[in-house]
């Protein structure tokens, strides 16, 4: 069942998010893609394997993920395109590990791989399992972002 | 005495090894140590998680335990309660979880609590799962259909159906609620008349995804959905379920389907060519000898396009009583034999190639037509199967085979999820004059945009597998260097609602199924001088 592994990550972004970047993430109403491609301008996506096997991604608009670049490192922004990366990096990867601790809790045991970033206008990316992909878009006073989850 | 017994003062690496033995003897006597441990935590992370291993394991082993614990703490021990209940499937938990969901209680733990009864099992939670399928929270929503399928519950068809119903109203049907996916596989999952006659009603969903979801569902039913399936293919049907249904049948391919299908041709049950089409290339997917009668029956059809669904399913199908059928037919000549012919090549048949080839007349016949194609892959087909008859007269005929044709230098991209389709796309458009690329669904045309392949024209399919025409086109329009670029939506869909959901998508024109060559051609004209 998809749900109980989704809700892990749900939490943990919000945790995540409202700690390192002070927003305050709200989701919104999930909804189901058929195609297995993320589209983002800046997307963080991180393949899980263990008792399931399926992909991740957390993809932010340019204004989210500059304005939470900008609220974790204050004014200190030596190349914004550097910083957005590894800041989204970062990110994807506490997140997806504060969620897999939440999942060992319940007996599921995933590991993790390094996330990836990609960056660039409306881009795509492609999640590799084959079942439809579960999203949930989150809303902030810093914009938009939306989670993607896409499990064997 | 315990192993516990003066933990907090034992060094790092003793402690890691201590709560590996208590993890794994699983010793109750550890319990009130461990209990201590981890509502007073050490503040080292590492050592924390371990104690939480071992509590798991200590209480996995202790049913009447676990509960106990479950039923009087409060807080994070009773959460870890509710999941090791869950893991490990204490059926005894199940009235004490009941109890703590009663009342207002806090979205993330009823969450905890109905996960933790949702891997127990059992009817004993029917009623909370129940009352929880109009829940605020959509996952707690999602969790409890996903259990009324398992528990097969038919009292939650009504509140099931809404589901699928409300994402169909105008306001909302641009995207696919999660909840309607989930209520679609649980309908499924049901399995009762009542709910398979909704899931098949729902072939024409307004919304492309739960289209696909529906399509999923019924093909993972196999053959316990081709009963509900036929009973759509009747000559009162809207002609698009038809199409639809006959589709899904193809997709099963369960012989039960077939006779349905074999009538519906016979009896006419629609004059229209498309429906015809489908069920002509359902009929192929079954694909077994029965079905071959009907096949050979569709040659009478002057449509040229059911001609190359018809070739594309005997295709695979050839045997002594086809080949008699098709000498037959070819040896009389005239306009049929050259539009069996033509499709024969457009249909990349093979197979039937191979054994017309023998046929002496008919096999120059044959060769000739393809030679005539201005299609370079159907050179190379052909190319290859001459290649494997061998022989003096084979080897002269591929002499014959241009290496590449030269073509007006104008591209073209077709996506359409029938082999038959493309192949006559393909046809029509080298014709035409353009270079045609194809794609089988959105994601595999979309990999030539990825590539930076250019093209002047893109004619799509609206329902396809993986990614539909819909998702295609609003990925294509967003990519630099494709806003302009015309594209052409090939339609069975006549609703109005489509149209213009997929014209706000970045659709420019329509064309519907069935066109003839020179109308698609006309229509491209439109776009590309």
């Amino acid at each position: 069942m998809n749900v109980e592994l989704a809700k892990p990550f749900i939490k943990a972004a919000v945790d995540v998010l409202s700690m390192m970047a002070m927003i305050s993430p709200k989701p919104g109403k999930p909804y189901v893609k058929k195609s297995k491609t993320a589209v983002g301008d800046v997307t963080g996506l991180v393949g899980i394997t263990g008792d399931m096997n399926g992909t991740i991604s957390i993809s932010f608009t340019k204004n989210c993920a500059v304005t939470i670049v900008k609220n974790m490192l204050g004014d200190d922004i030596q190349d914004i395109l550097q910083d957005v990366q590894d800041a989204v990096g970062e990110i994807t990867n506490m997140v997806s590990g504060q969620a897999r601790a939440g999942l060992a809790e319940q007996g599921l045991v995933f590991s993790g791989a390094t996330p990836s970033v990609i960056m660039g206008d409306n881009h795509t990316i492609t999640h590799i399992a084959t079942t439809p992909i579960m999203a949930i878009p989150f809303t902030s006073e810093a914009g938009e972002f939306t989670i993607e989850f896409c499990f064997e | 005495m315990s192993m516990l017994t003066g933990f907090r003062d034992k060094s790092f690496l003793d402690k890691i090894s201590i709560l590996n033995e208590v993890a794994t003897a699983k010793d109750p006597a550890e319990l009130d140590a461990l209990l201590d441990l981890f509502q007073n935590p050490l503040d080292d992370t590492s050592v924390d998680y371990m104690v939480v291993t071992a509590l798991n394991g200590v209480l996995s082993s202790d049913e009447q335990k676990a509960v106990e614990v479950l039923d009087k703490e409060e807080g994070k021990l009773r959460t870890l309660c509710i999941r090791v209940c869950g893991e490990f499937q204490f059926k005894s938990a199940v009235p004490v979880l009941l109890k703590m969901a009663e009342g207002d209680v806090d979205p993330d733990f009823l969450f905890e609590v109905l996960t933790s009864l949702s891997k127990i099992g059992g009817p004993e939670a029917l009623d909370l799962f129940r009352s929880n399928i109009n829940n605020d929270d959509d996952l707690i929503v999602v969790m409890s259909i996903e259990m009324l399928g398992e528990l097969k519950d038919e009292e939650s068809i009504p509140a099931l159906k809404a589901f699928v119903e409300r994402n169909n109203e105008d306001d909302n049907y641009e995207v696919c609620d999660l909840t309607t996916w989930k209520a679609v596989e649980c309908l499924a999952s049901i399995g009762s008349d009542d709910a398979l006659d909704f899931v098949v009603a729902n072939l024409h969903h307004r919304n492309p995804t739960v289209r696909r979801v529906v399509t999923d569902s019924l093909t993972v039913l196999a053959g316990k959905a081709v009963p509900y399936l036929t009973k759509v293919i009747s000559p009162e049907t809207d002609k698009d379920d038809m199409i639809l249904a006959a589709n899904v049948l193809g997709f099963i391919g369960d012989k039960e389907g077939l006779d349905i299908l074999m009538d519906a041709i016979e009896k006419q049950y629609s004059t229209d060519s498309s429906v015809k089409y489908a069920i002509y290339e359902a009929i192929g997917r079954i694909g077994t000898m029965k079905g071959v009668i009907s096949l050979i029956d569709g040659l009478e059809d002057d449509d040229e396009l059911i001609t190359v669904a018809v070739m594309t399913g005997l295709d695979g199908l050839v045997n002594p009583g086809v080949t008699k059928k098709l000498v037959e037919i070819v040896g009389q000549g005239g306009s049929k034999a050259g539009k069996i012919l033509r499709a024969i090549v457009t249909a990349k048949a093979v197979d039937i190639f191979q054994i017309l080839y023998a046929e002496e007349k008919i096999g120059r016949f044959l060769m000739n037509a393809v030679v005539a194609s201005k299609d370079s892959e159907v050179h190379e087909a052909f190319r290859t199967k001459l290649i494997e008859i061998g022989g003096e007269e084979a080897e002269a005929d591929i002499a014959r085979l241009p290496e590449a044709v030269e073509v007006g230098g104008k591209k073209a991209l077709a996506v359409d999820d029938s082999k038959s389709m493309l192949a006559l796309y393909r046809s029509i458009l080298t014709n035409a004059g353009y270079e045609p690329t194809v794609g089988e669904n959105g994601q595999d045309a979309y990999a030539h945009i990825q590539l930076g392949e250019k093209f002047d024209v893109i004619i799509t399919d609206m329902n396809m597998p993986v990614m539909d025409g819909m998702e295609f086109v609003s990925k294509l329009r967003q990519t630099e260097g494709y806003a302009d670029i015309p594209v052409i939506m090939v339609t069975t869909e006549s609703e109005y609602s489509q149209q213009e959901l997929a014209r706000k998508t970045g659709v420019n024109d329509f064309i519907t199924k069935p066109f003839t060559a020179d109308q698609l051609k006309a229509k491209i004209a439109e776009y590309v001088s």
